[in-house]
């Protein structure tokens, strides 16, 4: 149900992309086949890099569910990086039928990229795919102090929605909010594969940004293992 | 009279009950209502961007877009915070708690559909329907006294599809119990009435306006008060809306005739 939730979101952005485009040739620096591109290549990013298996981690510290976990002979981190793992092949067999149904209804001109670009392009995702673990993993933390995760999660989900571009490329912004949210990591989840994708990132840009997504990561990977360190000192395994 | 007095009771005690729960709750309520904001000014801004740069998208100016849009937000939102309860209704199936409120002395659909209602959407509406009169008022659209008298109709009209809907996912949640997927199809089927429904594919179209009629319940009041020729004439949409209703609940009968109350 999920996906076919996503099916839907892709399905209204195509709709209204593809309307806008019938009476211009060029809306936001982007011409037709880019946007439309970008709304495939951010629907399939949707799927690979932000399903998560883990959103529901909270409430599994909460309720002491994750005790069992950690008798057994695997690592919690690793179990957990198993789930995701298998969790990512679903979603993007899904994205793929998925995509398979657009294309037929639409049946888009789709920017490919050169080699090089498809290189970056690929580790970039790779990059997303370790961040959004990393931001699940951080959201779990906060089942060790409190059982009202939604509200916090809600808000993320609507942020990471909108950060990751769905239903319009961020560059569209007015310039001032495009640099505050470049402040934050959530660009580099989806939006940034995006634009390498579409060669819209210049080459000597691309190391900046490498080396801002590998910062993110580094730094998110510690505020882990310092937020999890202490909520495993806090936890008392109730309701086991 | 009393009957409705009675109901009026009831739900202002659930009223009541649901204000307390979301104070107990403050901290996770604040949040949502913070996310509710957020993605609301997003959707703004997007089509105030798309204003800036496009002068018609469907056949529809840009000012008649942001109209489709505010109508959504305010029918969903009203929608929303009379139904909530349709969420955890599930839970009450697999709990049991469902034969308590068949053997209550009132409709059990009252209570299944009105219990609990939201009241992040009901304070959510305060901020939505003042930016939307404020909105409005700055457009060049063509609005008159009889438009505002038929869309006002017609948002009733959308409360009874919303409310048709709800049946509908009710009755087959007594039978399949896992319903949250169900009313989070309906909420996604909903957002895609943020954009005129007759932009759609035309097969995607038939659906949306005759099969679960979201745009009758959005598209047609937003094109009425801006004095648009509705995509569907005003007495076939009561026609289907009356047929829905109807069928919704001769699908609620049947679905609980067929109800075995095997969780208690």
């Amino acid at each position: 149900m999920w996906r076919f939730r996503q099916f839907l979101s892709s399905l209204m952005s195509l709709t209204v992309w593809s309307v806008l485009f019938t009476s211009q040739t060029n809306v936001f620096g982007y011409n037709r086949a880019e946007m439309i591109s970008y709304i495939f290549m951010a629907a399939i990013l949707h799927g690979l890099v932000l399903a998560s298996a883990l959103y529901g981690l909270a409430e599994r510290i909460y309720s002491g569910d994750i005790s069992s976990l950690l008798l057994k002979p695997v690592s919690l981190f690793s179990y957990l990086a198993i789930e995701e793992v298998a969790d990512k092949g679903r979603n993007i067999l899904a994205t793929l039928i998925e995509s398979g149904i657009l294309i037929a209804l639409f049946q888009p001109e789709i920017v490919l990229p050169s080699a090089y670009t498809t290189v970056v392009f690929l580790l970039w995702a790779a990059g997303g795919v370790i961040l959004n673990f990393l931001f699940s993993l951080l959201f779990g933390t906060l089942g060790f102090w409190s059982p009202d995760t939604w509200g916090p999660k809600f808000l993320f989900f609507i942020f990471l929605d909108f950060s990751a571009g769905k239903l319009f490329p961020l560059n569209i912004l007015p310039d001032w909010l495009q640099s505050a949210l470049f402040l934050t990591p959530f660009p580099y989840l989806t939006f940034m594969q995006t634009q390498v994708f579409l060669g819209k990132v210049a080459i000597d840009k691309i190391l900046i940004h490498s080396s801002a997504l590998l910062l993110w990561i580094v730094l998110f990977y510690l505020l882990n293992k310092f937020l999890w360190h202490w909520g495993f000192k806090n936890y008392a395994a109730q309701g086991q | 009279m009393n009957r409705i007095q009675t109901y009026w009771r009831v739900w202002r005690l659930t009223g009541f009950n649901a204000l307390q729960v979301a104070f107990v709750h403050r901290g996770t309520n604040i949040f949502f209502l913070l996310g509710k904001m957020f993605r609301f000014s997003i959707s703004l801004l997007f089509l105030l961007l798309i204003k800036q740069s496009v002068s018609t998208l469907g056949g529809y100016s840009s000012d008649e877009m942001l109209v489709f849009f505010l109508v959504y937000q305010v029918i969903d939102s009203f929608s929303q915070a009379l139904f909530r309860n349709v969420y955890v209704f599930g839970n009450q199936v697999k709990n049991g708690e469902l034969d308590f409120l068949l053997i209550k002395p009132l409709n059990p659909l009252f209570r299944i559909l009105t219990d609990k209602p939201d009241i992040n959407d009901l304070l959510f509406l305060l901020p939505t329907v003042g930016v939307s009169f404020y909105l409005l008022s700055t457009l060049t659209i063509s609005v008159t006294p009889v438009s505002i008298l038929l869309f006002a109709v017609l948002f009733v009209n959308a409360l009874v599809i919303a409310l048709a809907l709800h049946i509908l996912i009710v009755a087959i949640a007594v039978s399949i119990v896992e319903i949250e997927g169900l009313v989070w199809l309906y909420r996604d089927l909903t957002s895609l009435g943020r954009f005129p429904v007759s932009i759609y594919h035309e097969s995607i179209r038939l659906v949306l306006f005759f099969l679960i009629p979201i745009g009758l319940m959005l598209t047609v009041p937003a094109q009425v008060l801006l004095n648009l020729k509705p995509s569907v004439g005003i007495a076939l949409v009561f026609g289907i809306t009356g047929l829905l209703l109807l069928s919704s609940l001769q699908f609620w009968k049947y679905s609980l005739k067929k109800y075995t109350s095997a969780s208690s």
